[in-house]
Order: structure tokens, then sequence, then C-alpha cells
């Protein structure tokens, strides 16, 4: 049955099902024991299962992912909380010389299993150490899987399929969507294929590839222009590692224009991965310039909002960048 | 020599404070202390009822309840001094003597901060005083601030460093790294830990296998102290010992400073994870309630005295309020300054 549930109700239903399943499934991470962690994602998990499945750890973001490696080597299947992704620092070692490599380089004598849910974004007031994305800086590790969804069916779906996925997945949420993103979300098991985006509005005239919180923005942003007469496609990635080219290509060859929206920065961003997989595979189809609509390429969010509203994407910068694409 | 008037006769002192404190010369220095205690609790007081009102987004980190660790370890520095704070240290700034319209207009991100609206409220520095403004990530300013210490030193200065930090820190890789490296240059710096018993939600007994986190300092060949955090002057006189030991060249100190937050880890936690019982015990120990007996018993304290000190020091407080409600918001053109060294 499916009940009217926010994104952050849905991930702490996953990650309870999956350990009520499943009694390999653990988590660890800073205060996500009593306190049910910073945004409460973990609430009720510490009465249920108990200190030793639901571990609150010193606080060291690198030992965290190392431990949580290491255990999945002998069969567990940790979840690993990181509260900020600002504070993924610390475990860049062991994320990206040990996570991304271990199966490559044992060839594929040994492997790991292990989910990453990494609370991220900005928009909130949070100022530099508590707005960042980050989730590009792992989108340059093969080896690693990042997943990011936009609503709470998928928060759902994404977060057991990264649990049951044998490869380390790295699940990002926005945190201005934890209690905005409400859905139907079956009470049952489901699971979100990773890898594979969805299409959340048809449309003739261009296509919009998005993730995240973005999502909704430019949905918004797609309805705002049909008073121009244009018809927007709109498409969700859900995964950023390993992206879905064919989803892409297909709706580009189709609309012929393409924009691309995300929040992080907007140098090396997934956009220009985007923008050059268009270039190569459709250039023929294109009727205009690939267009990008990101965050600029400044530290991070300042605080003083004034500074924060210029740095974040909203839907008029949307509708602006979708009204040049449309004079092509 | 600090420039501030009201300074001058306690840093006096303070260089020589321990003869000076023996030969009962130490009353200005014990008032100072006093002043700077209320000081501190006042500020931090005000932040959080500002925050509680509204009048500024993001968080603030409290303080209260730690004052004695902060001030005694930070009141007797020089001006050319150093201080790498962290989130909890908003009132070090003020103690090394930043001006309180900029401590305030910090908190509410407005252009007459120091960083002009960009770090968080609490994340403070003042580079004319030598904070730095501190990131947010954990262990990140006491590794920087153990760089700034080794450049000192290199400099062939005799100024020190004082690092800011909690018992949660200690568990990071870069506290260690940086903390290796001090012992082995017998760097100039000294390591306030303020050992509060919480880091956010997580008791000591899961961050730490330890009883007393002075015992680190073993592991990197200098001494470390676990202090009564909440006794000005047992931090005080601890401190100065470290500081004369860190000028002379002497190396590091790790000084574990035993306190308490009395609030939440920030103004968003209930802090429904601690008993009841454990708050209460420690508010029975508040460090301006402890100093006031003392101050009193001594007769440098009288009802009359302490109800100056905080009118004097509410009005300060109200002036820099209102300085920073004043104050204009940075303007959006300035989004991208200061990414670069100006040419
Ligand atoms: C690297 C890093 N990880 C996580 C956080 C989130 N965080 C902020 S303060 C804090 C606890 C700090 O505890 P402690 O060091 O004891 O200092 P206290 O807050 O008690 O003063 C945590 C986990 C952070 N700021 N940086
Ligand atoms: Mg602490």
């Amino acid at each position: 049955m499916a009940r009217n549930i926010t994104m952050i109700e849905a991930i702490t239903e996953a990650m309870a099902q999956e350990m009520e399943r499943d009694d390999r499934v653990f988590v660890m991470g800073e205060d996500i024991g009593l306190s049910g962690g910073v945004f409460k994602a973990t609430a009720g998990l510490y009465e249920k299962f108990g200190e030793e499945r639901v571990l609150d750890t010193p606080l060291a973001e690198g030992n965290i992912i190392a431990s949580a490696i290491g255990a999945s080597m002998v069969g567990l299947r940790p979840i690993a909380e990181i509260q900020f992704a600002d504070f993924i620092t610390p475990a860049m070692e062991s994320l990206v010389q040990q996570a991304s490599k271990i199966r490559y380089r044992s060839a594929g004598g040994y492997g790991c299993s292990l989910t990453v849910r990494i609370c991220c974004g900005g928009g909130t007031g949070g100022g530099l150490y508590h707005s960042q994305e980050n989730a590009s800086w792992f989108v340059h590790e093969p080896g690693l899987k990042v997943v990011m969804p936009s609503t709470a069916y998928d928060a759902k779906g994404l977060l057991l399929a990264a649990i049951r996925d044998p490869n380390p997945v790295l699940y990002f949420e926005h945190k201005k969507l934890y209690r905005t993103a409400k859905g139907d979300v079956p009470d049952g098991d489901y699971t979100v294929p990773i890898g594979k985006a969805e299409i959340r509005r048809q449309g003739r005239d261009m296509t919009i590839v998005t993730y995240g919180y973005m999502t909704g923005l430019c949905l918004e942003a797609a309805e705002q222009i049909t008073k121009n007469g244009v018809d927007a496609e709109v498409i969700d990635l859900r995964t950023l590692s390993p992206l879905d080219k064919d989803t892409v290509l297909e709706s580009v060859r189709k609309t012929s224009k393409c924009l691309v929206v995300h929040e992080d920065k907007r140098t090396l961003g997934i956009g220009g991965e985007i923008s050059a997989i268009i270039a190569e595979e459709a250039f023929d189809d294109l009727d205009g310039p690939i267009i990008r609509i990101t965050g600029p390429d400044i530290p991070a969010i300042p605080f003083a909002p004034p500074l924060e509203h210029a740095w974040m994407v909203n839907t008029e910068k949307i509708v602006a960048g979708m009204e040049k694409l449309a004079a092509y | 020599m600090a420039s501030k008037s009201g300074r001058a006769v306690a840093e006096l002192e303070t260089e020589k404070s321990d003869n000076g404190r023996k030969n009962g010369n130490g009353r200005e220095l014990m008032l100072g202390l006093y002043k700077m205690l209320v000081k501190c609790r006042m500020c931090d007081e005000k932040a959080r009822i500002l925050f509680r009102q509204g009048k500024y987004a993001g968080n603030f980190y409290s303080g209260v309840g730690q004052e004695a660790a902060e001030v005694g370890a930070a009141y007797s520095l020089r001006e050319d001094d150093w201080i790498a704070p962290s989130h909890r240290d908003w009132t070090s700034n003020i103690i090394k003597g930043a001006p309180l319209n900029l401590c305030f207009a910090q908190l509410f991100g407005k252009a007459t901060s120091p960083d002009r609206g960009k770090s968080t409220p609490a994340h403070m520095g003042y580079p004319p005083i030598h904070t730095i403004t501190p990131a947010s990530s954990i262990a990140g300013q006491l590794a920087v601030g153990t760089g700034v210490a080794f450049g000192l030193k290199k400099l062939g200065r005799d100024t020190v460093v004082v690092s800011f930090f909690g018992d949660g820190a200690t568990s990071l890789g870069g506290f260690h790294e940086a903390l290796n490296f001090a012992g082995v240059h017998k760097l100039p710096i000294i390591y306030v830990c303020q050992n509060n018993l919480w880091a956010e939600s997580v008791p000591l007994r899961l961050q730490t296998a330890l009883k007393d986190l002075a015992d680190r300092a073993k592991a990197y060949g200098f001494p470390g102290i676990s202090l009564d955090g909440n006794d000005v002057m047992a931090v005080y006189d601890a401190s100065t010992k470290a500081i004369a030991r860190a000028r002379a060249g002497e190396g590091p100190t790790f000084l574990e400073c035993k306190t308490y937050r009395w609030y939440g880890h920030s103004e968003i936690d209930p802090a429904k994870y601690r008993m009841k019982e454990e708050v209460e015990a420690w508010k029975k120990r508040d460090p301006l309630v402890l100093f006031e007996k003392v101050l009193r018993d001594k007769k440098l304290l009288t009802d009359e005295s302490k109800d100056k000190i905080a009118k004097e020091t509410t009005q300060e407080i109200n002036e820099a309020v209102e300085f920073a409600e004043q104050s204009p918001y940075p303007d959006a053109s300035e989004l991208a300054d200061h990414i670069w060294a100006q040419e």
C-alpha cells in the first residue's frame, strides 16, 4: 500500500526494512544513534535495533568509511552516514584510494558493498560549510556509484538498491528535499534501478537534464515557459555515475536542444560531462548550443542572505536559460 | 602590549603573573578575568536570544558553561599572539580584543563583519588580532594553527598560538598529524581541549577509551595536563606557564579543560540525549559563580560593583547589536570577491 510520506521518512523506512530483512545490514556515523541524526534520518533505529547495529562513531569520517569498507569485506552490509557533504573530506582517502579501487587492485579478489548516505545541498542558510553538494568529486572516480533522489518514491527505492548493490554507492540526500519532497511511497519492498534516469515531463522543444533538488525547479520552469509556447522535456538523472547516456541522447535527438541544470559548481561539473557526451554523440541533431545553468565557480555558498541568493540556481535563472535556448 | 586601555594593567601583570599573584598584586588581574567572564557569558546569551528572535539564520554554538576555559586560556595572550578557534569559540575573538560591533555584525552576516558575511555566524576570525577565521570542518583550524606556530618559529619570533577545540576533535586524523608535528619541532602552540563530555550527541565513552584526554599528549612527547576547566584561575595559571614554555622555545603543551556546555550542541539541538541530572550538576559548578565567590571572599567584588559591571556590559552589548542591526547586508555584487589575491 502506498502512503503519502516525506523523503526523510522514506529514507528511514528503507533502512529499517532492510535491517529487518537482512541482519548483515547496520548503520554507523556521527550522531545517528540515540539522537537519530542531525536531520532525524535514523530516528527510531537505535531503539529498534540497539547500539550494536546503530553505532555512534567517534568524530572521524575517514575511519567511518574505512571501517565500513573493512566490515563489508567480511560480508557485512554497512550503511555509513556522512553528516554533511562538506565534511566528507577526511574520508577522501578511504573513498577514492580504498572503496573505488579495492576491487580493481585485487583483480576482483576483494570488493566492497557499502552505502554512504551523504546529506548535501544549499539554500537553507547553512553558509560555506553546511551547503556544499560535492557529488561531482566522486563522479570522477570509476568504481564508485553516485546517486541522488528527487522524490520520496525514488529515495526509498534507490536506497534499497544501493544497500543491495555489490559496489560502493554514494547516496546523496538534498537537505531541502527532506521534508518538502512528499509523495506516494509503497510500504513494501521495491527498488529503483541504479544507472537509470527518469523522464519527469515529456516535451518536444528542448531537453532539460537535471537531478536532485533542481528537478522540482526545472519542472516549475518548464510550466512557466509554456506561456512562450515552449514545451520542454525534463530528465531527472537520479544516478550521476554511471550516467544513463541513452535516455539523455534519445531525448536530445528528439528535441534538438539541451539545457543542463545543476546546483553544484560549474567547472568540471556534471553539466560539462553531459555537454561533451551530447557534442560527441548527437552533434548532428543539435539546433542550438548546449547551455548550462549551474552554481557559480565560487568556493562555496556564503552565509549572508543576498550572497546565498545570488549563488543559488533558481527558477528565474532556469527560465532565462530556456528562453535563450528557445531563441535558436 | 595591548592597545586597549582597559586591558593594559592586566596584561602588564600577565607577563609576571605568577609573581604578581604570589605577591598579592593580582587584584586587577582577577577583576579583569571576572569582567571578561561576564562579558563572554552575556554576549553568548545575547547571541542565543537574537537567534531565537529570528534576527539571523544559520546557527549558533553556545559556549555558556565553558567560559573559564576560554577566558583562562586566552586572557594573557599578547596582541601579536594567535588564536585558532573552532565553532564554539566565537567569544575567543572578544577575549583577544575584537570590537563587539564586529562580533555581532558577524552573527548577522552583515557587510561590516570581518568576513563581509561570507562565513557563518559563529565561525569568526579577525585578522588584525590574529584570530583565524575558522572552517567548520572540525580539527581543521587546529592543524592550520599548528602551521602558524611552525611559521612563527621559523621567523624566530617569540609569538605563540592558542588552539581551541573539543573532545570530539581529538578523534580526527588531522589532530594526530598536527600534534605529532608540533612535538617533533617543539612548536610554540598551546592545545586547549575543552572536554565538555559530548561531541554533539556522542558521549565521551564512544569517542575515546581514555579517562583523561591529556594522556594523548604522551604519544607526541610533550606535557598534557588535565584541569578543572570551570576554575578560571586554574586554567589561567596552567596557560600562562604553557605560554611561557612555548615562548621560550620549549614546545607545545596540551591542556585538557574538563567542562560542560549548558545548552544544546547548537541552537537547533534540544539535547534530549543528556540526563537532566548531569546538566543540573554542572550548572551548580557555574564558572562565573565559582569565581564570584573567590572574589567576594577576597573582598574584590560587592553587590554594587557586580551590578555596575553587568550594566556597563549590557550597554556595550546593546550598542553592538544596534550597530549590527543597522549595518547593511553585503551586496550580491560582492559574491565573487576574495576568491583570488588582489593583483
Ligand atoms: C569534519 C567534521 N565532521 C563533522 C562535523 C559536524 N560537527 C560539528 S561540531 C561536531 C561535534 C564536535 O564535538 P567536540 O569536538 O567535542 O566540540 P564541542 O561541540 O563539544 O565543543 C560535529 C560532529 C564537522 N563540523 N566537521
Ligand atoms: Mg565536546
